[in-house]
């Protein structure tokens, strides 16, 4: 394979990784709890958790 | 204690495959992972307690690791990250009450793999390179004695009408970029999705699913690509397992 096109770098692969393990795939829709490093455990339905990193680190902060 | 599910596979004919392949790999806090099978199709999981679970990007990473291991050797549908169950009993039930649509997914990506094209360019240069003329020079705008060339109203229609050429140039350009690469893919009877203008430096966000064995041919399909348009970039990503060709929402 050339690499030029095949391009597996690190920061675009994590981005791409992320993307699709996060967005895409076989939904689920439930409940779900999880503890996100040091806060306490947030109680959520699988579609909010896993909207974005972005949204929960919005309900991490109490913004919403 | 939940069951986090990752993966459903069509393992019926590999039974043993699976079983084999899986006991060498891991889940999340080193868990060992389960089969849960019914009606030839299993969903792979792994014992999860709620409160241990760590969102983070590691885990996520982990998670897709797995997925992707396990898409050489199966058909598989990825299930989102962060799907838990109470029971083996509930995924058998929900196994069962989606067993078409999962049967019919499962047929759709069987033997394919995703490929992500993304196409990048220096807009600033593509525009300039796209000689609009600036301003206003319209019959209405002449004609229009009362309006003076520098007055605020006609500079800003002017900028705004600039920018609006531009735009619809440049976005011709991009549809005629996706027009070659569609008909460079005719060959590979793939599924594609394109989005545009995704941000400006990237101008064509592609997905394709593709048969296996078309991989190389494809590669070389975007290489030739990279070489007729200098000016643009071509990123190809994969083969990944078929995350954006699975459309399934289970409640």
């Amino acid at each position: 394979m050339n690499e030029n096109v095949i391009d597996r770098s690190r920061d675009i692969t994590i981005l791409e990784v992320l993307d699709r393990v996060l967005n895409k795939g076989v939904i689920l829709t439930g409940d779900i709890v999880i503890s996100v490093a040091d806060i306490d455990l947030i109680y959520l339905g699988v579609k909010l958790m896993l909207s974005s990193v972005e949204t929960m680190e919005k309900l991490k902060s109490g913004r919403h | 204690m939940g069951k986090l599910i990752y993966t459903i596979i069509k393992a019926s004919e590999e039974p043993r495959q699976l079983t084999r392949v899986l006991s060498g790999m891991h889940g999340i806090s080193n868990a060992e992972f389960l089969e849960v099978s019914c009606e030839g199709i299993t969903a792979v999981v792994c014992d999860i307690q709620k409160t241990g679970m760590v969102a983070g990007h590691a885990s996520a990473m982990d998670y897709a690791g797995v997925i992707e291991k396990l898409s050489k050797d199966f058909t598989l549908l990825p299930v989102r990250f962060g799907s838990i169950m109470e029971s083996d009993d509930d995924i058998r039930k929900m196994l069962s009450g989606n067993h078409l649509e999962i049967k019919k997914n499962l047929l759709k990506v069987e033997g394919k793999v995703e490929f992500g094209l993304k196409v990048f360019c220096d807009t600033e240069k593509l525009k300039s390179a796209r000689n609009i003329e600036p301003g206003m020079k319209t019959k209405s705008a002449t004609e229009a004695g009362a309006l003076h060339n520098n007055s605020v109203y006609l500079d800003y229609v002017n900028k705004k009408l600039t920018e609006y050429r531009l735009e619809e140039s440049v976005l011709s350009y991009v549809n005629s970029v996706i027009e070659e690469i569609t008909d460079c893919f005719a060959g590979f009877e793939a599924s594609g999705k394109f989005n545009k203008m995704v941000s400006p430096a990237n101008i064509i966000d592609a997905l394709f699913l593709i048969k296996k064995e078309m991989t190389a041919e494809l590669i070389s399909v975007v290489q030739d690509l990279q070489t007729r348009y200098s000016d643009l970039n071509f990123i190809l990503t994969g083969p990944w397992p078929p995350y954006n060709f699975v459309d399934i929402t289970i409640s």
